[in-house]
């Protein structure tokens, strides 16, 4: 602050004056947002919260030691479970290693949330109660893209390779099975890897839609409530719903209204094949859900989304 | 300047009247429904099923042009609706009545073409990334404005010159003085050189050698690259050193709208007459020639109409012994306040005693339950 700014502007005024002024009616002269942007715009919000994670070395160690605790210990759990039974549900084929590939694809789609999502869902709610969204919503940019990945929390991915690690060994287990192997191709890889991806866009699309009721609410301190309950039910696999009239409506529920049995199921299924040999017509049929439900749950995410915008009365400062 | 000839692949351009304002706000409303938080426990827990509402009328149908070039202050004690023109202006809220048009762009539609042309900088919010180098928001908006690279490093660097900003670049931006983060802010806000900056309140809370510097470097910067500044503050100095065009604004209407010289003219009657006397003997005589606003002697205030100043210092210094003697204009807050009240029981038409401070003039239109 001490060189004072008074005397400087004599000295670079000639600069600026000799450059164009920009043109009185046109713009820049940019016509649309490509691909391309986004794709830049992405790589500079990983690269922001990477350097940021990397700014708190300690916590960020700390904060990866006491995920892959809570991990090693959920499995230790289900170990445990497995000292008294055989199988989850009877006939339903999923046994231990079956039941891992499910436990590991939890871990995998648990991870990739809390890394990408919740953090943005979470700091939207609060955007919004600060009115701080007001700068997202000048940006010549999708607004719902440019709330949805500035903030990652790169610790939450250690789940992320351990949830592989876990996949890759009982798959394995599974491939060595005597009795009845399981065999994988790359097309049932490759269907394996979009699964995820869809469940992923369907949480995605609840938590954003969620989020963005905090525009009509003020505030919404529940998000991570309501995570917690969503990631209770879909960790396990929907036969254990099926059941009773109890455990049939919570499966419909789930299945169809907020549709997230789909998530860990279809992509846990079409991996580890609980009903060898091949995929059985369920799996397709449910897989076909998915798709379904994948588009219709962004479809609806958005619109959400855009009305909701609508109503932003920005707090007031 | 440079003289421009308009790109001949689009002769429309050719066209477009120059007489056509830049901005166009017409009749333009915002009201807020605002929940009325009941008092003790009884009725909070009502509250919790039937809510009660009032209305806080922000915006009163207010109509305004502004052409290229043009600097405008609004000015307006808190709550006069100054931030939420701005915000309608930029697109973040929606008006609940009214037109409003900005470069030809309706701008709560928020289409891409209109937000790369401005910049909205608000002093109480900022935007860059709070644990992280400013240089790493700037980057950020090199890639959604799509800055092309040459362009972006020559305007951050005449920027960062400008302001002073060169050592400060790799701090994180919550390591920066307020004035300084202010300065960043500017710096983010103007790198894809917008048309049209709108600005909340940019001085506020800063020192009077930042407020100085920032004005300076606005004032500068409009001149140079000749583009639209609307300024909104409660700090006269901002208006006194920067605008030509002010708009005053109070409880959501326009009460003014002129220079600066023609609201000094218009409502500015007294000068301020300060005199040490050597000898204090008669001093209670001094009444005569006008409001004694301050009395210790050897030294008086006094308040003196404007038309009357000329001869009643030759009677003062016939007779008394002045050591020292100082004329000044009344400061325009004084000025502003009046105006402000003026305003008030204009609208009030004198219902409710005149309030003194400025401050929390929200208007109730009425209520409606829920
Ligand atoms: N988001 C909001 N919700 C409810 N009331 C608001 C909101 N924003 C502004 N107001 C009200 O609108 C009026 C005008 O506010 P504002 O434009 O911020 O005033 P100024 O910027 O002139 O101080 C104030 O009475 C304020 O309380
Ligand atoms: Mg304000």
């Amino acid at each position: 602050m001490a060189d004072d700014v008074r005397t400087k502007p004599q000295q670079s005024a000639n600069r600026i004056v000799n450059e164009p002024i920009p043109d009185a009616t046109a713009g820049d002269g940019i016509t649309g947002t490509g691909p391309l942007v986004y794709w830049r715009v992405f790589r500079t919000f990983v690269r922001n919260s990477l350097v940021r994670s990397m700014g708190f070395r300690a916590n960020f160690w700390l904060e990866c030691v006491s995920s892959v605790c809570w991990t090693i210990m959920n499995l230790v759990f289900f170990k445990i479970v497995f000292s008294y039974t055989d199988s989850i549900g009877r006939n339903t084929g999923w046994g231990e290693n079956e039941f891992f590939v499910f436990l590991g694809t939890t871990w995998i789609i648990t991870a990739l949330i809390q890394t990408f999502v919740m953090p943005n869902a979470q700091e939207f709610s609060e955007l919004i109660r600060t009115g701080h969204l007001d700068f997202a919503l000048l940006k010549p940019i999708d607004t719902q893209f440019l709330i949805s990945f500035p903030q990652m929390v790169w610790s939450n991915l250690a789940n992320l390779f351990l949830g592989i690690l876990l996949v890759g060994y009982a798959v394995l287990r599974l491939m060595a099975d005597e009795s009845n192997p399981l065999t994988l191709g790359f097309t049932q890889v490759g269907l394996y890897l979009f699964f995820i991806l869809c469940g992923l866009v369907i949480l995605y699309s609840v938590m954003i839609a969620m989020a963005s009721t905090s525009i009509w609410l003020g505030r919404n301190q529940t998000l991570y409530t309501f995570w917690f309950y969503l990631t209770n039910f879909y960790r396990q696999p929907m036969e254990i719903y099926q059941q009773g009239m109890w455990g049939w409506t919570l499966w419909g529920f789930f299945t169809f209204v907020i549709p997230i049995l789909l998530v860990v199921n279809v992509p846990a299924r079409i991996l580890a094949e609980p009903l060898r040999p091949g995929l059985d017509e369920r799996t397709w049929s449910l897989a076909g859900l998915t798709l379904l439900v994948t588009l219709l749950m962004l479809g609806l995410s958005r619109w959400v989304f855009q009305a909701a915008l609508t109503s932003y009365r920005s707090a007031s400062s | 300047m440079v003289t421009r000839i308009a790109p001949p692949e689009k002769p429309w351009r050719l066209a477009s009247p120059k007489t056509m304002p830049l901005i166009e706000i017409d009749q333009l409303s915002k009201h807020y429904q605002v929940y009325q938080k009941q008092e003790g426990l009884w009725a909070s827990v009502r509250g919790l099923f039937h809510r009660q509402y009032r209305q806080i009328t922000a915006l009163d149908a207010i109509s305004l042009q502004v052409e290229r070039g043009e600097f405008v202050a609004f000015l307006g004690p808190n709550g006069a609706g100054k931030t939420t023109t701005l915000k309608i202006l930029s697109g973040v809220i929606h008006p609940t009545s009214g037109t409003c048009r900005v470069m030809g762009h309706v701008p709560w539609q928020r289409a891409n073409a209109y937000r790369r042309r401005f910049a909205l900088v608000m002093g109480q919010k900022n935007q860059l990334w709070w644990d992280l180098p400013a240089q790493e928001s700037f980057r950020l908006h090199q890639h959604i404005y799509q800055i092309p690279a040459e362009q972006f490093q020559a305007t951050r660097d005449e920027l960062v010159d400008l302001l002073g900003l060169a050592k400060l670049m790799r701090q994180p931006v919550r390591e920066l003085s307020l004035g300084e983060r202010m300065k960043m802010e500017l710096t983010a806000a103007l790198l894809h050189r917008p048309e049209i900056l709108f600005l909340d309140e940019p001085t506020i809370g800063l020192d009077v050698v930042a407020q100085h510097n920032i004005q300076q470097f606005l004032k500068h910067y409009q001149e140079v690259r000749s583009i639209t500044i609307l300024l909104t503050s409660h700090y006269m100095k901002d208006i006194e050193a920067l605008c030509q065009r002010v708009v005053i604004i109070n409880e959501g209407r326009i009460q003014f709208d002129g220079s600066l010289a023609e609201i000094v003219g218009k409502f500015d009657q007294e000068r301020i007459v300060s005199l040490r006397l050597a000898d204090t003997t008669g001093i209670a005589d001094l009444q005569q020639f006008g409001r004694v606003t301050r009395s210790q002697p050897p030294q008086v205030q006094l308040r003196i109409p404007r038309s009357q100043v000329t001869s009643a210092l030759t009677e003062i210094l016939n007779r008394y012994q002045v050591d020292d003697v100082s004329v000044s204009d009344p400061p325009l807050e004084e000025v502003f306040a009046h105006l402000f009240t003026q305003g008030r029981e204009a609208t009030d038409q004198g219902a409710s005693a005149p309030k003194e401070d400025m401050a929390g003039s929200r208007r109730l239109t009425g209520e409606a339950r829920h």
